[in-house]
């Protein structure tokens, strides 16, 4: 295939969006979950750091 | 809002920097946004051009030469065509007609000089005529396309008695012949000369049982040209692998994209900067660009790892984090891009209008980065939703991490400082010895540009088989008088000079007026051989020039000495322009000139690709040391002022010191010679390898002040700067290592070779220099020690964590 600027700028920025949408509406959730099936396995470690995470106050000013 | 929290009292300033700018963020984020949107527009009307000119050195007494006879002896960028058959010989009127129409399609090619085509088919190759009386005229070899079969029996018997011709642009085994056309240089668009080659002159006259290669200067950038678009292929993809490990890195898309808004910004003021001060990029330098842009976003992830880390520490606020990772890595930072910037800097010593060019640009790119890393990433950081606690928490306890520490604790342990030492000692001693082979000039026959089996390399073999030399040197033969070259004196030392320099094995064959004037006096007297010398007077000598040049215009003649006599030249044809060749060719014609003196004239080098080469190269060598030491001496200078230390800049050279050593090494092992196009990619190289110790001398430098441990603090900087210094080497050695995919070999090696000396960079500051600093505790760390408390807020936000 033969790429020129703008079919290279159509590609990286449709590749951009891609991998954002899956970070935010499949990647996120999944390993929230992974994490969440641990805790609830009894890994300490997840327990512990889900704890911590949970607690935090997030101040977005 | 006010800073009305505990931050650092010696960063207090800085601090205060970071929080202004968000507060000022609107009118702040809108200027930058306008002069950008600027230099976007600039960057989109920029071209790809190669000026001959700005790649040889103007301040050279050869190219003063070159630049004063090229328009009329010829110049440096000249396009070989073969016309070869595999079967038979050319003497066929099909062959002869084929040749005939091949030149005139070379005549209509843009650029070229019209008077400087050498081919049978041209009117200025031209053969002496005994005419009815006894009269002499010299007639063009081939008038027109032959008509019958005793055309092709003429053509072949002139051709066969022409010394200017036979083994010169015909071979001397009769299957292949030449089209020599030089191009003026003011009007060498390589492009568009390569596809009119193609069209008027190969295209339409391939066919079975002939073969047609075409070779020379202008032929090479156009191949280049044409590979050129590979850099759009590269750049997607390095975009695409960067993008999923940036991900894999972070866990969040926002470490993908912060960097890429960095490196895009930064690029739209640099190229945008080239055009507006009436520059192009050059298709062999676009490797630099690309990794000016990669060492943006290589500053862009240590912000932005250390934005994740502040956040932590300051119990989860977004702004107070900004702020801080702002302050704490803005020494670090603003001294990377400094050094970055101002080593490039010193390749404007060297006189080659290309490189002084590339050292402004370059150096402005790079200074554009703290626009778009220092003085917008807290901007941006503010209008982005801060991460996810639970992400930031769980990647700091990643695999990675711990694999990073399980590192640091055998690097740092007894054997470990010992084994690092002695391994780098040892390497740094086996980099010695091998670099001692580094050429200056090319170090290989074909072009060092395109790879061996390119089509373009493959026609530069074939017809320096045919042909055995199609690279010229020009020596200027410069008379104090006119008429000069009448002289027996004179054109006895230019014929002596040819056949001296003639048993060098580089040089394949030569021309000049003697072996006019000896072709003419032959034919003179009947073609006896005996007669085939130079006359002893000057009055026989000037009788035979007019025989020889009255039927020619002075546009014709003018390629072989001026109307008034005065200067004409000896053209020898190289086989190759390979550095150490030309470096001794040119020593021999230096030997010649000083043992044979001409009373009447004197010898002047020199023109033609070999002449030009050769200046640029003597002038490489000239600067190729004191550029490197100029380069080091810079960054010494700004960590000096940076740490306020005079062995501050050992502990980090040092590393640095030892990784150009193995570059060097490894660039004479491959055969990678230091020329034009190397020179700058190996001096930005040396700039960009000092980021990463930077990175971790400050981190080590700001724990060492709250804990007041040596050891502790080189463990922490190495788990924490030193784990976002793997991951900006990891990715930016694997893109500038996907070069190697490009079809311009040039690229391709250039890629490889900074990838190299990437990782050799990284491994020196992730071993080398923690190593160094803990065997020998230097006093400009070891005094800051518990100089500073730890930070009352973030503190106390961690215990509220």
């Amino acid at each position: 295939m033969h790429l020129d600027l703008w079919n290279s700028v159509a590609i990286v920025f449709g590749f951009s969006v891609l991998v954002i949408a899956l970070d935010e509406y499949v990647a996120k959730p999944w390993r929230h979950k992974r994490w969440e099936e641990r805790a609830q396995s009894g890994d300490k470690e997840a327990q512990e750091l889900l704890k911590v995470a949970r607690s935090a106050k997030v101040s977005n000013e | 809002m006010a800073l009305d929290y505990d931050v650092p009292e010696d960063k207090r300033a800085l601090y205060w920097l970071g929080d202004q700018l968000i507060e000022w963020r609107n009118p702040v984020m809108v200027l930058v946004l306008i002069v950008t949107g600027l230099f976007a527009y600039w960057t989109f009307q920029l071209r790809l051009v190669t000026s001959f000119g700005d790649l040889v050195p103007q301040s050279h007494e050869f190219v003063k030469i070159h630049n004063k006879y090229s328009g009329t002896f010829g110049g440096a960028n000249n396009i070989v065509v073969m016309y070869s058959v595999e079967d038979g010989t050319i003497f066929t009127k099909e062959h002869l007609t084929a040749i005939f129409k091949m030149t005139e399609g070379m005549d209509t090619v843009y650029g070229v000089n019209h008077n400087q085509i050498e081919s049978i088919g041209h009117r200025t190759v031209r053969h002496l005529k005994v005419a009815a009386g006894g009269t002499l005229r010299a007639e063009p070899v081939m008038l027109r396309a032959p008509q019958g079969q005793d055309e092709v029996d003429e053509t072949r018997r002139i051709v066969h008695n022409a010394e200017n011709v036979y083994g010169l642009i015909v071979s001397l085994d009769d299957k292949s012949a030449l089209i020599r056309a030089n191009f003026i240089e003011g009007r060498l668009d390589y492009q568009r000369i390569f596809d009119d080659v193609n069209s008027k002159v190969i295209d339409p006259f391939k066919k079975d049982g002939v073969e047609i290669y075409a070779a020379g200067e202008p032929r090479l950038y156009g191949w280049v040209y044409k590979y050129s678009g590979d850099v759009f292929f590269i750049l997607v993809v390095t975009y695409c692998i960067e993008w999923v490990l940036r991900w894999m890195y972070f866990h969040d898309w926002r470490g993908s994209l912060r960097p890429t808004l960095t490196g895009i910004i930064a690029a739209f003021w640099g190229l945008g900067f080239i055009h507006l001060i009436g520059l192009a990029l050059d298709p062999l330098m676009l490797v630099m660009p690309f990794l000016i842009t990669a060492r943006a976003v290589s500053h862009a992830i240590q912000m932005h790892d250390r934005y994740y880390e502040e956040f932590e520490k300051c119990g989860w606020h977004k702004r107070r984090a900004i702020v801080a990772a702002f302050a704490e890595l803005f020494v670090p930072t603003f001294s990377g891009i400094t050094t970055d910037a101002f080593g490039v800097l010193v390749i404007i010593l060297v006189p080659v209008v290309m490189l002084q060019k590339l050292a402004i640009t370059a150096s402005w790119w790079i200074l554009a980065i703290t626009v778009s890393e220092m003085l917008l990433n807290p901007i941006v950081y503010y209008y982005l939703k801060p991460p996810e606690p639970e992400l930031v928490v769980l990647r700091e306890r990643g695999a990675f991490r711990r694999w990073i520490e399980r590192f640091t604790h055998v690097l740092l342990s007894p054997a470990g400082k010992t084994t690092t030492l002695v391994f780098w000692a040892a390497l740094t001693l086996v980099g010695v010895f091998f670099m001692r082979g580094l050429t200056i000039g090319d170090p290989t026959s074909a072009s060092p540009l395109l790879f061996e089996n390119s089509p373009y390399n493959v026609s530069h073999t074939k017809i320096q088989e045919s042909f055995g030399g199609v690279e010229p040197l020009i020596v200027v033969s410069e008379g104090y008088d006119k008429d000069a070259m009448k002289d027996p004196q004179v054109l006895r030392t230019m014929e002596k000079f040819q056949r001296q320099l003639e048993r060098d094995p580089d040089i394949g064959y030569s021309f000049s007026l003697a072996d006019i004037i000896r072709a003419v006096n032959r034919v003179f007297h009947e073609l006896e051989p005996k007669w085939a010398v130079i006359p002893d007077s000057w009055t026989d000598i000037g009788g035979l020039f007019f025989i020889f040049f009255s039927g020619s215009p002075p546009t014709e003649t003018a390629k072989y000495v001026d109307p008034s006599y005065t200067t004409a030249h000896v053209t020898f044809f190289a086989k190759n322009h390979q550095g150490d060749n030309i470096r001794r060719i040119i020593q021999r014609c230096k030997n010649f000139i000083a043992e044979n003196p001409m009373e009447k004239a004197s010898f002047k080098l020199a023109g033609g690709l070999i002449g030009v080469l050769a200046a640029a190269n003597e002038e490489l060598v000239r600067n190729d040391i004191l550029m490197n030491f100029l380069g080091f001496f810079t960054i010494w200078i700004i960590l000096l002022f940076t740490y306020r230390s005079f062995v501050c800049g050992l502990y980090i050279l040092g590393p640095l010191i030892a990784s150009n050593i193995l570059v060097n090494a490894y660039m004479a092992v491959n055969n990678i010679g230091v020329n034009i196009h190397t020179l700058p990619l190996v001096t930005v190289g040396v700039g960009f390898g000092v980021d990463y110790g930077l990175y971790i001398i400050s981190r080590i430098i700001e724990e060492i002040q709250v804990k007041g441990d040596l050891d502790h603090a080189v463990r922490e900087a190495l788990v924490t700067s030193g784990k976002a210094v793997t991951f900006t080497a990891v990715t930016m050695i694997v893109s500038t290592a996907f070069w190697i995919t490009s079809n311009i070999r040039f690229n391709a090696e250039m890629g490889l070779l900074l990838a190299i000396w990437m990782s050799v960079s990284y491994v020196g500051s992730q071993t080398l220099l923690p190593v160094l600093v803990a065997v020998f505790k230097p006093k400009f760390i070891t005094r800051e020690a518990n100089t500073k408390a730890p930070k009352p807020a973030l503190a106390a936000a961690a215990r509220q964590a």
